[in-house]
């Protein structure tokens, strides 16, 4: 065997541990896709983090709280149009139906990453810990990304859909 | 001799009528061509088929004195010569306005590298946070974008000078806990584009998207003219 094909094997081979760890993660209630951060001038003091997020259980899950070691603290809020003005809503205890999925997204609900510690760099990851209160806590990385074109999916155009969260 | 005279004399008037009806008709040609370009190109009508709104009598902007991010006098004059977009926002925000200058540098991309007399456009970021946001910090921020986009602040009187002249609205949300450089700006995301005379030409506003404002921009460029 070349040392290609060898090398190639190896890499299948932990492709499939890696795909079975992730089938552990998708045993629990939850299920986290597309985590990713857009990259925001070195000198930007928040960043925000986008993601869905979806319950495969049976009961209403909340977020109880999302932490980062790169942030001091981390909030989810909603932009909102409200009097002609762009204004951001904490989301506490954010909820999330059973079956059902929430979408984080530029112009919409997003988490916001604040006081950044250390610099943070596109190609580079962010450690999220997200608690649930079913009593799950879910490891995340959200990636942070320069190339993708973000485009706002609320604002003025769908005012009410953004205000009934 | 008399003779002679008397045909030539008939001559000259005739030439002279057919001299003054030309003049006439060429008068009256000119005015209803220059009323049809007039009509054309008459402030009053604006361009069709456009997702950003169009203000059908330009609005002269007067009276407000900023810096931009290499403390430099931002007022009136700067913005003639060349066509400008303004956003407002402030550098402690997450979403909506790094989500705005990046459609922004991606309309930059879109525009062709030659333009018009009046060159290729500029973009402000003004922030409406003077407080937190230094023009150091600004133009930090506005070149991770685009090297050639500039950061815009001021005293808040200042800053209402140009936002009330255009619309803008801006606000504080209440300072949480003990930490006062800790707190949210609320403020309008409308792109507002002003032509080569400095005058506030069309309101775009959001979600912006990077595809209608490059062709909006470059409809109303071509509409107007440089």
């Amino acid at each position: 065997m070349s040392l290609d094909k060898l090398l190639t094997r190896v890499f299948f081979i932990f492709s499939l541990s890696t795909l079975s760890l992730s089938a552990v993660h998708a045993a629990s209630a939850l299920k986290i896709e597309n985590a990713w951060s857009p990259e925001a001038p070195p000198v930007a003091k928040v960043l925000a983090g986008y993601m869905k997020i979806s319950n495969l259980s049976n009961k209403d899950i909340k977020i109880k709280a999302v932490k980062s070691e790169l942030f001091e603290r981390i909030e989810i809020h909603i932009t909102q149009m409200k009097n002609g003005m762009m204004k951001m809503v904490k989301q506490e205890n954010l909820n999330i139906k059973a079956k059902g999925h929430i979408v984080l997204e530029p112009g919409g609900l997003h988490m916001m990453l604040i006081e950044k510690l250390k610099p943070v760099k596109a190609g580079s990851v962010i450690p999220l810990t997200l608690s649930f209160d079913n009593g799950e806590t879910v490891d995340i990385h959200l990636k942070v990304k320069s190339s993708d074109e973000p485009q706002m999916k609320c604002g003025s155009k769908c005012g009410s859909k953004c205000g009934s969260n | 001799m008399q003779s002679d005279t008397q045909p030539k004399k008939k001559n000259s008037t005739s030439q002279i009528i057919l001299l003054i009806s030309v003049g006439i008709l060429s008068l009256v040609v000119g005015l209803w061509l220059s009323q049809q370009m007039l009509s054309n190109n008459n402030d009053s009508s604006i361009p069709p088929n456009l997702d950003a709104t169009v203000l059908p009598n330009a609005r002269t902007l007067v009276d407000f004195n900023l810096s931009d991010k290499n403390e430099e006098i931002f007022s009136p004059v700067q913005l003639k010569g060349q066509w400008s977009f303004l956003f407002f926002g402030f550098t402690h925000c997450p979403d909506v306005c790094p989500t705005a200058l990046k459609v922004m540098q991606s309309v930059w991309k879109t525009l062709p590298t030659k333009m018009g007399d009046a060159g290729h456009p500029k973009l402000y970021f003004i922030s409406v946070d003077p407080d937190r946001d230094k023009p150091e910090i600004l133009k930090q921020y506005v070149e991770f974008f685009h090297p050639e986009f500039n950061g815009v602040t001021g005293t808040l009187d200042e800053i209402d000078k140009l936002t009330n002249q255009i619309g803008i609205l801006y606000g504080y949300d209440e300072k949480e806990g003990s930490n006062d450089q800790e707190y949210t700006v609320n403020h309008s995301a409308q792109i507002i584009l002003i032509d080569p005379k400095g005058r506030m030409r069309a309101v775009i506003s959001p979600p912006h998207d990077t595809k209608m404002i490059s062709s909006n921009f470059q409809t109303i460029r071509t509409f107007y003219g440089d």
